[in-house]
């Protein structure tokens, strides 16, 4: 009798422990679990830079790297707001790119910031061709619903999945990833084919963007912009 | 105190819809809270003060948002004396149609300045949707909401609470004996 009761009350006291034992373990289960996110976090980030590391040292193009800090608020017009401007040697017209493709182009510059014009934006238009035929059309900026090429003839040969890239003509160089082809539609009349391209760049994703520096000359005297000497 | 706490209420809500509201979900869309601090100040602040801080904040949220300068003053301008008129001339209470006509007038600036951006630049905004509009609206209309709640409260207690210069700022008196 005096055994069993001495059995139950250290199976008491040793739940007791248990007890304490998980709220400890809770504790720090929760902490590894933070660590991991962070770690996780790190991990992705990590990877991010590198590609983009990757993307700049083999691309051979002066660039400046700008982070993105804001987008604009208003749902109808397609900017971002990066932390370089005139100060870093920053022009109106100057093309902002990542790793993977176009994402617009300058339109305002301020001391220390500059705002892009994104190209999926309606007001934005690029000459881009079809990279397997080069064809050639206009890639105007259809906001959420990414980019329609035009003045694409209907005998030209298109499909679904076809990469579009920088035509030769404007400020982009020639060959840039744009997008690609997400639906072709042929009228009965009319000359030209009506094609839907998919950004190639995730415009909601962008954490930073490389802004070309690269004629800077040309650029200014198409924007007709006095450039002054980056002060460094 | 009044306008400068409600100026710099209104900057952070400039800042925080251009550097946080993006990275929401799309469904939440981009409610202009600032929409809804002007149409505040229309009902509760007096002309000179209510303009005065209108013109300030829409000038900040232009250089931030759009493309051309001068929209949001514009925009913003129109709907505070809008606003203000309907306010004063309106001989139903006040409480009745607060809410709802924050959501009338944003549905309405918001298409009468698209259609005028579509006269004047066309091509530059992208195509008509009612979809993302009305969307837009109905999230504008909930958020005025606690928005109208917080701003109260804050009108409230800056409007009781008197300004007290500190010490040394004070006039002093010229009998130093007192």
């Amino acid at each position: 009798m005096i055994s069993s009761l001495q059995v139950f009350t250290g199976d008491y006291l040793a739940l007791w422990n248990i007890r304490d034992d998980n709220k400890h373990l809770r504790l720090v289960i929760a902490d590894y679990q933070q660590q991991l996110d962070q770690y996780r976090e790190a991990y992705a980030r990590n990877r991010y830079l590198e590609n983009e590391l990757k993307f700049k040292k083999e691309e051979n193009f002066p660039s400046l790297t700008a982070r993105v800090i804001g987008k604009d608020p208003s749902f109808w017009f397609q900017t971002l707001i990066v932390d370089r401007g005139k100060s870093d040697g920053v022009i109106e017209g100057m093309v902002a790119r990542t790793s993977l493709g176009v994402v617009g182009q300058v339109i305002q510059v301020s001391d220390n910031y500059a705002k892009i014009l994104l190209t999926n934006a309606p007001s934005s238009a690029i000459d881009a061709m079809i990279q397997k035929n080069r064809v050639r059309g206009i890639l105007k900026g259809a906001a959420d619903k990414g980019y329609v090429l035009y003045y694409v003839l209907k005998n030209a040969d298109v499909v679904v999945g076809d990469r579009i890239v920088t035509g030769i003509g404007g400020v982009f160089r020639s060959g840039i990833p744009l997008g690609t082809v997400s639906a072709v539609r042929s009228k009965r009349r009319g000359m030209f084919q009506e094609i839907e391209v998919a950004p190639i760049v995730d415009f909601g994703q962008l954490e930073m963007v490389f802004i070309d520096l690269s004629e800077k000359q040309k650029i200014a005297e198409e924007m007709r912009i006095t450039v002054n000497p980056v002060v460094e | 105190m009044l306008m400068l706490s409600f100026s710099l209420v209104g900057i952070s809500l400039v800042v925080c819809q251009a550097s946080i509201f993006y990275l929401f979900s799309s469904w939440l869309g981009s409610p202009d809270l600032v929409f809804i601090l002007i149409a505040f100040m229309a009902y509760r602040f007096d002309w000179l003060r209510g303009l005065c801080l209108v013109l300030v904040l829409s000038w900040v949220m232009d250089v931030i948002s759009g493309l051309y300068l001068g929209t949001y003053p514009l925009l913003y301008l129109f709907l505070f004396v809008s606003l203000k008129f309907f306010k004063e001339k309106s001989p139903v209470k006040e409480v009745a149609y607060q809410v709802p006509l924050v959501g009338v007038a944003f549905l309405a600036e918001y298409s009468g300045m698209y259609a005028i951006y579509s006269l004047v630049l066309p091509g530059i905004l992208p195509e008509w949707s009612w979809a993302r509009i009305l969307q837009e609206t109905l999230i504008l209309t909930v958020a005025t909401i606690p928005c109208f709640l917080l701003y109260n409260s804050l009108f409230e207690y800056m409007s009781k609470r008197r300004f007290v210069a500190p010490r040394i700022l004070r006039k002093r008196s010229g009998n130093y004996f007192r």
